[in-house]
């Protein structure tokens, strides 16, 4: 399971990374990165995103969030 | 005047001096061989999982289709290692599992494409390898392994045989380059992979010596270290070099294995400290002991005062950890751009 991050707090910019929620992992949105890889067939494969607040996204908000990823 | 070709593995001056006949600059295309860096577990033992992740010594990856079948250590079972050598992974099995037809059980190395690129494989120009190793298992018989190419659709199985049990072995086999399929070039992907079997059901195995689309777990017929209760297998002094003989093993000082190493994880176990200095967030920064192969996950462990990530970090070797509350923070950070 992963959850989005909010804006940065110390400028204020889009978040750059998704945590895993099972290790605390910051995962980086890099196409060379294999846990980046792995998340993005996780979420292919149905495993639940949280938004920023912690609330279960829908499934029409996670392709909209994966077609604005690399 | 026509010159001829010297095949030698070592060469000696008059005085009895040993020259290297050949280049010892990435001869060995494999990182830790010598099984000597253990950054994320410092000698401890770890059971694999499925989640296919699991890390001993540095820069082998452990594979399991079923969790909890095997442990594997640095210097596992305490044994002597094989002369000129200090350390060597061990893989002990924890079960006498009957393997199915779609199990593996392994452990493998990628190795980045920007090291394997001169190889040429998937052209008619591909190189021929040599793999060589220590290997001492308390079982005997035919054992398997693979290498494969980033997709996985290029598969070579090989076979080698430990006639003696409890006994360092040395392994070499050499490997015509593959002229044909897709190989990773010159980037930061998996050039290639290597992988050394504990046991594998027959959807993962193929036949020994020759280039096929699959077979990654090893070779038919191969010995199940995973279906004997106990059953241990150790190797090291890993190498994979250019040619079609085995020379003898490049050792590299302590410090340039833990920088490739670096290269892919790295781990700072000291504390992370920043003083409260008013506003409603402290903010450090950490700069990576080596620039890794891709931007890396960051992991924080052992945090106080809840630090988090900057999710800014988008460069390959600065990350930043900040707070909201407490007048300090303090965290353990692995960082890891693994293949």
């Amino acid at each position: 399971m992963y959850k989005l991050l909010p804006n940065t707090p110390l400028k204020n910019e889009p978040a750059q990374c998704i945590l895993r929620l099972s290790d605390n992992a910051f995962i980086p949105f890099d196409p060379d990165n294999t846990d980046y890889q792995a998340f993005k067939k996780d979420l292919a494969n149905g495993v639940a995103l949280q938004d920023d607040t912690g609330t279960a996204m829908s499934a029409a908000d996670i392709t909209t969030f994966l077609q604005g990823l690399k | 005047m026509a010159y001829g070709l010297i095949n030698s593995d070592t060469m000696a001056d008059s005085s009895g001096g040993i020259m290297s006949p050949i280049s010892s600059v990435m001869r060995n295309r494999i990182i830790n061989g010598s099984m000597v860096i253990d950054q994320r577990n410092a000698g401890a033992s770890v059971t694999p999982t499925t989640a296919n992740a699991t890390y001993s010594v540095d820069r082998f990856v452990f594979l399991a289709s079923q969790a909890s079948k095997y442990t594997a250590q640095q210097n596992a079972g305490s044994i002597t290692p094989p002369v000129g050598f200090s350390n060597y992974l061990g893989c002990t099995s924890s079960s006498a599992y009957s393997i199915a037809a779609g199990d593996f059980f392994g452990f493998k190395q990628p190795i980045e494409g920007f090291n394997t690129a001169d190889l040429m494989w998937g052209t008619a120009n591909a190189k021929t390898v040599t793999l060589s190793f220590q290997v001492y298992s308390s079982l005997t018989g035919n054992f398997g392994g693979s290498i494969y190419n980033s997709a996985g659709n290029r598969v070579y199985p090989f076979s080698y045989t430990i006639s003696s049990a409890n006994t360092w072995t040395t392994i070499n086999i050499t490997i015509v380059g593959d002229t044909t399929g897709t190989w990773v070039g010159a980037t930061n992907g998996a050039g290639l992979q290597v992988f050394w079997s504990l046991g594998s059901g027959s959807s993962n195995t193929g036949t020994a010596g020759s280039w096929g689309t699959t077979g990654f777990g090893g070779a038919t017929g191969q010995t199940s270290v995973v279906g004997t209760n106990g059953a241990t297998f150790y190797i090291t002094g890993v190498q994979l070099e250019k040619g079609s003989s085995a020379t003898g093993f490049e050792y590299r000082q302590y410090g340039q294995e833990l920088a490739l190493c670096q290269r892919y994880y790295e781990r700072l176990d000291g504390v992370i400290f920043q003083c409260a200095v008013g506003g409603a967030n402290r903010e450090t920064s950490w700069r990576f002991c080596n620039d890794k192969r891709a931007t890396p996950t960051i992991v924080l462990n052992s945090a106080v005062n809840s630090p988090t990530v900057d999710s800014s970090f988008t460069t390959t070797n600065i990350v930043s950890v900040y707070n909201g509350t407490g007048n300090y923070f303090s965290a353990n950070i692995q960082a890891s751009a693994e293949l």
